[in-house]
């Protein structure tokens, strides 16, 4: 349980776009200004600086030199998907520890030519996975979800109306970059890429960045009037990972929800912004977050709304499958429409009742096995 | 133009190139606590050990999961669409990922029977482990 005095202080986010020739430090520049511009905080406030980017090489100190940063804490906080919420958990640590009172928290993605888009050497993907003509991450999707439905019996109409109802969601959010209506023929009727993954499965990357701000308790007061705590967090990774068996279909966000809950109580939650590189990676989220048993996340997908308007609302702005996949800020897209819900500033797409959120952040793919980083916060607005 | 992709071996998995190079499918197996491991590291993943042997595996195993590709993530792959790229877990109690080939290919269902089989690639000191469907 975190001791209460760490607080998510503001957002800031950039227009997406498909394709963009700005530099990416320039989508940093923006979600930063926004961010500090929504609280009236000036670039000397910013204490601990952290960058979550899979275009190397922008590691955080050269970013933090681009854009004139002296500081006392910085991180390159690359986990994949789950970037957001575990750079979260170690400037919350920082800031608990007394190291900083305030960290600025970017992610963003460009696809200016000027960076290449390079990932250290993947050795065992280069080895043992490449060589076999794979279709990238919707092949190792594919294969958890074909295994589920398998094992399950979980239709693709179930899979698919996580899709739907997050497009409805993205239909009432003026940032989506997906605002076309889609039906469930529209979601079954989509190209397929790496079977059972469809096109309305895969997330479209785009460009863009999202910024959050957090600070100590005493910090936050001076700075906003609508105090977002963090709760609670948590992070698995490589789950598994030394089990030759593995169990595919089970993510380490099981042991997440288990620390989760330990501390919160799971009908507590309002709203759930869950990591949603694949909707079939929602529904196992589901389940090992415990809202159901394993195996029976296709009927509870059927048996309630995932809409901004309904029972368990999941995505509320859409997702990265409706408003795009900016890279690796789009693990930092689930914590700011968090706390867009919960400071009842998302217009059109509000939840009626929106006091406690919880974010989820899975990435990495890993071998043979699922998700290499999975993670989970709470977050709750206090008058 | 882009060419298929091959491994870039290294000193931890020579010997299993060498290998499959010879048609012999091997895993690593830790000499302090017997645990068998895929792929190949440095370590056991198990107890750290850092004495590792290679033993042969028989093969033979079943499929664990598959997915038709149609967007290979390097183009070279286009040519092959759909591949049938798979988990399979072989009988020694290893999962491992690699394709299913051969005539019979398209009637792949989970849990079918498979026998391992080595692909000749553009490089002569490379063959790939690939999966057949068994008789």
């Amino acid at each position: 349980m975190r001791r209460k005095k760490v607080c998510f202080v503001s957002y800031g986010s950039t227009e997406y776009s498909r394709k963009s020739e700005e530099p990416l430090l320039r989508h940093y520049a923006q979600a930063i200004g926004n961010a500090l511009d929504q609280t009236g905080l000036k670039k000397s406030d910013i204490q601990g600086f952290s960058v979550t980017t899979q275009a190397s090489p922008d590691y955080s100190p050269h970013v933090a030199e681009q854009l004139g940063l002296e500081l006392d804490w910085v991180l390159n906080g690359d986990y994949g998907g789950a970037g957001g919420v575990m750079s979260v958990r170690r400037a919350a640590d920082a800031i608990e520890a007394g190291h900083v009172d305030l960290v600025v928290l970017v992610g963003g993605n460009s696809f200016d030519k000027s960076v290449a888009h390079q990932r250290p050497l993947e050795y065992q993907r280069a080895n043992y996975v490449d060589v076999y003509g794979y279709g990238g991450p919707n092949t190792l999707m594919a294969l958890i979800q074909r295994l589920h439905m398998e094992q399950y019996g979980t239709t693709l109409e179930q899979i698919g109306k996580i899709a739907v109802a997050q497009r409805a969601n993205a239909c009432e959010n003026p940032q989506a970059l997906l605002r076309d209506p889609m039906t469930m023929a529209d979601y079954l009727n989509s190209r397929m890429i790496s079977d059972p993954i469809r096109l309305f499965d895969c997330v479209m990357p785009c460009s863009g960045a999202e910024c959050i701000v957090l600070a100590s308790e005493e910090k936050a007061k001076q700075i906003t009037d609508k105090l977002v705590y963090l709760v609670t967090d948590a992070e698995k990774v490589h789950y598994q990972i030394a089990n030759m068996l593995p169990d595919k279909t089970t993510f380490g966000t099981k042991v997440v929800g288990e620390r989760l809950f330990a501390e919160v109580k799971r009908e507590d939650i309002d709203l759930f912004e869950i990591y949603d590189d694949y909707p079939i990676a929602v529904l196992i989220q589901i389940e090992d977050l415990g809202y159901c048993s394993k195996g029976e996340g296709g009927k509870f997908v059927e048996a309630h709304d995932l809409t901004c308007k309904g029972d368990f609302p999941v995505n509320t702005g859409g997702g990265q499958l409706s408003m795009g996949q900016a890279g690796l800020a789009g693990g930092f897209l689930h914590i700011v429409e968090a706390l867009r819900q919960l400071r009842g500033e998302a217009v059109g797409h509000q939840v009626q009742k929106a006091e406690r959120a919880l974010v989820t952040g899975i990435g990495w793919l890993n071998y043979g096995r699922n998700l290499g980083t999975t993670a989970g916060l709470v977050m709750e607005r206090r008058a | 133009m882009a060419e298929k992709s091959l491994p870039k071996i290294n000193p931890v998995d020579r010997p299993y190139w060498q290998g499959a190079a010879a048609g012999k499918l091997l895993l690593q197996k830790c000499k302090a606590c017997g645990k068998l491991q895929f792929f190949p590291r440095v370590v056991c993943v198990d107890c750290f050990c850092t004495d590792l042997d290679w033993v042969q595996a028989k093969g033979e195993g079943k499929v664990h999961s598959f997915s038709w590709v149609f967007v290979p993530r390097n183009p070279a792959f286009k040519e092959e669409v759909p591949i049938c790229y798979a988990t399979i877990v072989l009988d020694e109690g290893v999962i491992l990922e690699s394709r299913i080939v051969g005539g019979r290919m398209r009637e792949v269902k989970l849990g079918d029977r498979v026998k391992v089989t080595f692909q000749e690639t553009a490089s002569p000191e490379i063959r790939l482990p690939v999966f057949e469907l068994a008789s």
